[in-house]
């Protein structure tokens, strides 16, 4: 939305703070200002000029001008008579006519926000006439779209030589552009009636709306030769308000007047006089207004007893719309009907069947409110943002229909005859009303505002208030609809005086204990950051496509219905395929050795639901080990993990991997993979992934990943698993080199031998040095380096040679 | 013979099979060739299933539990000069770790949630044009991959509700992952980070939210910093503001300059009832503000896309 400073400050009291303070303040106490247009130069070297005398030029549209700038320009040649010379090609100019010079040196307004302004200056025309700046019109002027001739202004209280930027309360003005999302609840501010009368409040001035907006009475009395009827779903269209109008005579206005200019300085355009009065009604005091051609309406409803219906549209219902579009509705439009015949979008747009045309006899003038709830979906389904509907989007009070229609009749009474209203609502409704306490305010700002304080704050904004020792009674104004409750008086008081001068206070309060699951996250990125691996993220959702690259079952992940696009349409059921995506693109870009986790919630539908009936999920760690100089690297990754839980405390055991039903984990090659287990739990997975699903991410052979459950890894009790013992005797370093069957576990025989060490009383340190087999060998050699001592003693040679001795022997 | 070397005989035998076609009255032809066409289009997708079948069924198993291969060397680690956490969870913990250490319960935020608790549970009335503002997703189950970390107010509300009864605080920050279904661009993405605050009491004020705020930024960026508000509109607070600071030195700020922050207010006392808490009796404020900008200003990063395109040249010249 648009605000002019210079239309906003007029209505207003004494203002004592400049420009940019008093848009500060609005910023900080009403609405966001997302921007400020600064045209206070826009019209600098722009003159009002009498026209002297016109000389046709033959065989071209042209005239040679001579005018009257009171001498005011610089730079400029003038005749002996002190007139400048000017062609024009308008066909309205004239000799007498007042019209507007932009003057040699000044930039062409319509071109003010360009990079490059365009800047009028002596011209010679036909090779043989100085033309000096230029006779504008209301396009050059940015003033409107009209570039049929040049604006004409009114020769009362002018003067040739008078700044044009002076007129119409300063055409050198400021625009505010008001960020519209935080007045969503705030009708009353889409007016400019009602956003003066917060910015009074704000500056501690008291505001008195006009009294024809307060007690509103019509000064006609209805012809009784002129028939309607309104029959209006009172949940879709609490109020229409309808005035039957008879044109009267050409509204011939050939002056450019204020009004247009507001409507330019307000992002709008003037087209013609009846539609500028509505839309100029509608900036001014928020409430959209729409005329039908009264005549072309009755003959639409083919009755002799019009009547116009406003209810819900039927499915499939179509109307041909005022640009010419049809449009099929649904019951979520409201639609205006001419006895049951579509002539109006209700809120958006009205039928081409009852435009206002220069035939027009007679007008409809609606002026109503509709349900907010459907107009949104009105927006929605037919992608209309107009001025309007953003208006009454945002609820329209039902209070202000009959006000405003009954100022347009004021606005409009030189062109247009009132002749009859109807309105569906007889007699206002009476104020709601909030009674608070003086110290809840207080209690919930953390304020020390007294009674009177507060009275005069709400009172300035024209809030009724009844003071009964500390408590207040609120009388909220109709144009109110977002008050019900005290809260809703407490925001008032604390905005109108400024949150800002609120004193921050710091509250004490118990201390909090770390978040389990947060810390384990932290040490795990800490962790793995430091082993050489990259923590990325990727999307929740992924395309149907992916899952089905990894073997997963697209029935078990959640499908978003309204997807930005096929690549974001499921959600994840683990993390591992997101980074497995992510790889090649890497490799691509010349690394060729990387380890990539992430750690992140994921969903899968088989899990259900909580209590609350909201899926449940699953936070999960995983990690990616690409090498491409490697053909296998379940090792590397295996190497990873252990190193993880090890300094997690936790001691991971290794099982036979097991496929899961719903197939989720089904990228694993079963035959290189394992279950991670921990006091009999599956905690994960670590394994190479399968061939063919590698060569579907154009991945090598041999990627290895593991994931973690994290709720799993939380569940242990990783405290208990630590076991910190230390010798003061000295440690002992053997060699030891076994043969076992080729085909014999690993992982069996380094138990048995930690069996023996801890048997025997020792702390000890086994670290694996080889395994070797020798090329169609049915034996393999298990190289280890042994270092243990006794907690108590020194180990005798005997010992020592003992405990070797059964370490040898365990396979036999 | 391997099941994809029977489909490549079948798919030679086609072949000449095809070559029969010249036979054919020229009527037929067409007709046949279209035939001959369509199961040769179906072995050659059979054939490259078998194949790949194939791939996973010739490999070796190895063993799970040694600690490298047969004949192979221990491996060893990339190390920590390769490593590198992600920006925005090294943000996300340290704003998290100053709330924790200002006294507030940290609660993990869900990634899919409902109506109930992305609306309703906040105050929006049902069908309202404030929830279009959120542009969320959808299931086809109607749940919403939450577009505000808002969306755990009612549960955190109803967790911490003992701690009122024994004449305590409810303080909580809940940091997560939020949705909106926008267009990415540069400084638009679908999927970013917020962190929220709910704090409840019998007599804390909009003054202690503003303190509160403020210690918070002063502390993240380790600096005095100068605070503004400007009224908002939010359906589950009243009142509702914006939060700004002035652009810390940090950033480059020389005093004139502020940075919107976060929005937030004094809770909506429906929302306070609807977890089942007196709203004549307690009373507190709320706030959600983004995590991706923090992080952006923080690095100089001008394109948001990076965060989720898990590339190494990003995530390891962001090393942090």
């Amino acid at each position: 939305m648009l605000i002019s400073l210079n239309w906003l400050k007029r209505g207003l009291g004494q203002i004592t703070v400049s420009d940019d303070e008093l848009i500060k303040l609005i910023g900080a106490r009403l609405v966001e200002v997302e921007g400020v247009l600064d045209q206070s130069t826009k019209y600098d070297n722009i003159f009002c000029v009498q026209v002297k005398s016109c000389e046709k030029i033959p065989d071209t549209h042209l005239t040679l001008c001579k005018i009257d700038d009171g001498q005011k320009a610089p730079d400029v040649v003038r005749d002996a008579d002190g007139l400048v010379q000017v062609m024009c090609g308008a066909p309205n100019v004239r000799v007498g006519m007042f019209a507007v010079w932009i003057a040699p040196g000044a930039i062409v307004p319509s071109t003010f926000a360009d990079a490059e302004p365009f800047v009028i200056g002596m011209r010679k025309m036909l090779k043989r006439y100085d033309s000096y700046g230029m006779m504008a019109g209301a396009d050059e002027l940015d003033l409107g779209d009209d570039h049929s001739g040049i604006v004409e202004l009114n020769p009362a209280n002018l003067k040739p030589g008078d700044s044009f930027a002076d007129l119409f309360l300063s055409l050198n003005d400021k625009i505010l552009d008001i960020e519209n999302k935080s007045l969503t609840h705030r009708p009353d501010t889409f007016g400019m009636l009602g956003f003066r009368r917060e910015v009074a409040g704000i500056l501690g001035q008291a505001f008195h709306s006009p009294d024809w907006y307060l007690n509103a009475q019509p000064h006609f009395t209805n012809d009784a030769n002129v028939k309607l009827s309104i029959e209006a779903d009172a949940e879709l269209c609490p109020r229409y308000t309808a005035i039957i109008f008879s044109v009267s005579s050409a509204p011939a206005t050939t002056y450019l007047n204020e009004q247009a200019t507001l409507l330019a300085r307000s992002g709008m355009r003037p087209i013609d006089p009846i539609v500028d009065a509505t839309n100029y009604a509608m900036l001014n005091y928020g409430q959209p207004l729409h005329a039908f051609d009264y005549d072309k309406f009755v003959a639409v409803g083919k009755t002799d007893e019009p009547k116009i219906i406003v209810r819900a549209a039927r499915e499939g219902e179509k109307l041909t719309l005022l640009d010419g579009k049809e449009i099929t509705m649904s019951p979520d439009d409201i639609v205006i009907t001419s006895n049951d015949i579509p002539v109006a979008l209700a809120g958006a747009m009205g039928g081409a069947n009852t435009a206002i045309d220069s035939s027009t006899k007679r007008i409809i003038l609606e002026s109503a409110s509709f349900s907010l709830y459907h107009l949104r979906k009105t927006q929605m389904a037919h992608g209309i943002f107009s001025e309007a509907i953003t208006r009454f989007t945002k609820g329209q009070p039902v209070g202000q229909t009959l006000p405003v229609a009954l100022r347009f009749a004021e606005l409009t009474k030189d062109y247009l005859q009132p002749i009859a209203l109807f309105d569906t609502q007889s007699a206002p409704a009476s104020a709601p009303t909030v009674t608070l306490e003086l110290a809840q305010i207080n209690r919930l700002l953390g304020s020390d505002f007294s009674i009177d304080d507060v009275k005069q704050l709400l009172e300035n904004v024209e809030f009724s208030v009844a003071v009964s020792e500390q408590q207040l009674t609120v009388a909220v104004p109709f144009w109110r609809t977002d008050i019900a409750i005290p809260e809703d008086i407490i925001e008032e008081v604390g905005r109108l005086s400024g949150y800002d001068n609120l004193t921050p206070v710091l509250p004490l309060h118990a201390t909090a204990s770390p978040n389990p699951a947060m810390v384990l996250k932290s040490d795990l990125r800490q962790l793995l950051a430091s082993f050489g691996a990259n923590e990325a993220l990727t999307y929740s959702f992924v395309h149907g496509d992916l899952l089905k690259k990894v073997g997963q079952d697209t029935q078990n992940s959640y499908r978003i219905v309204n997807s930005i696009s096929p690549d974001l349409q499921f959600i994840r059921q683990s993390i591992a395929p997101s980074l497995l995506a992510k790889c090649y693109s890497n490799l691509r870009t010349g690394y060729h050795k990387f380890a990539l986790f992430e750690m992140n919630q994921c969903y899968r539908r088989s899990d259900g639901c909580d209590e609350d009936g909201v899926p449940l999920n699953r936070h999960q760690l995983a990690l990616v080990y690409v090498d491409d100089t490697s053909d296998s690297n379940f090792y590397t990754a295996k190497h990873y993990l252990v190193q993880l839980l090890q300094r997690l405390g936790i001691q991971a055991e290794f099982a036979p991997f097991v496929g899961a039903e719903d197939a989720s984990n089904s990228y694993y090659e079963a035959k290189r993979s394992a279950n991670i287990m921990a006091n009999g739990r599956v905690l994960g997975y670590l394994g190479e992934v399968k061939t063919s699903v590698l060569r579907q991410f154009k991945l090598p052979a041999g990627v290895a990943i593991f994931e973690l459950a994290l709720d799993e890894l939380l569940a242990l009790d990783r405290q208990a698993q630590r076991s910190f013992r230390l010798s003061q005797y000295p440690f002992v370093s053997r060699d030891l080199t076994v043969t076992v069957p080729a085909a014999a576990n690993y992982g069996d025989f380094a138990a048995k031998l930690k069996a023996v060490l801890q048997d025997a009383g020792l702390i000890f340190r086994l670290s694996p040095t080889s395994i070797y087999q020798g090329e169609d060998a049915t034996t393999k050699h298990l190289s280890f380096h042994l270092e243990f001592a006794h907690p108590d003693k020194t180990l005798t040679k005997a010992e020592i040679q003992d405990i070797m001795k059964q370490a040898e022997s365990i396979n036999n | 013979m391997s099941k994809s070397a029977e489909l490549k005989q079948k798919l030679k035998d086609l072949n000449l099979e095809y070559a029969k076609i010249k036979d054919l009255p020229p009527a037929e032809r067409a007709d046949f060739g279209k035939k001959i066409n369509q199961q040769k289009q179906d072995l050659m997708r059979q054939i490259a299933a078998a194949e790949d079948a194939e791939l996973d069924t010739t490999v070796a198993a190895l063993d799970i539990t040694a600690p490298f291969a047969v004949n192979g060397t221990p491996p060893s680690l990339l190390g920590a000069e390769q490593g590198s956490r992600h920006p925005l969870m090294v943000e996300l913990d340290r704003v998290t770790s100053i709330y924790q250490n200002m006294g507030f319960d940290i609660v993990e935020s869900k990634q899919l949630d409902d109506e109930f608790h992305m609306f309703d549970s906040l105050n929006f009335a049902k069908g309202h044009p404030a929830r279009d503002g959120y542009d969320s997703f959808r299931t086809e189950e109607g749940f919403i991959p939450p577009a505000h970390t808002s969306t755990m107010q009612h549960r955190v509300l109803k967790q911490f509700k003992p701690k009122l009864a024994e004449g305590k605080t409810i303080a909580v920050v809940v940091p997560g992952r939020v949705y909106r279904n926008e267009d990415v661009d540069a400084t638009h993405e679908h999927t970013f980070y917020q962190c929220e605050g709910v704090y409840v009491s019998e007599d804390c004020t909009m003054g202690n939210m503003l303190a509160i705020l403020r210690e918070f930024f002063e502390s993240y960026y380790g600096q005095k910093l100068n605070i503004k508000t400007q009224p908002g509109y939010f359906p589950f607070t009243e009142p509702s503001l914006e939060f700004l600071i002035e652009k810390p030195k940090s950033l480059g700020g020389k005093g004139d300059g502020w940075l919107e922050m976060l929005g937030c207010g004094m809770i909506h006392p429906n929302v306070l009832k609807m977890a089942g808490i007196d709203p004549h009796k307690y009373q507190g404020f709320a706030w959600g503000g983004g995590i991706d900008r923090l992080v952006m200003l923080r690095y100089g990063l001008n394109d948001v896309r990076y965060f989720e395109s898990a590339k190494l040249d990003f995530l390891k010249e962001l090393a942090c």
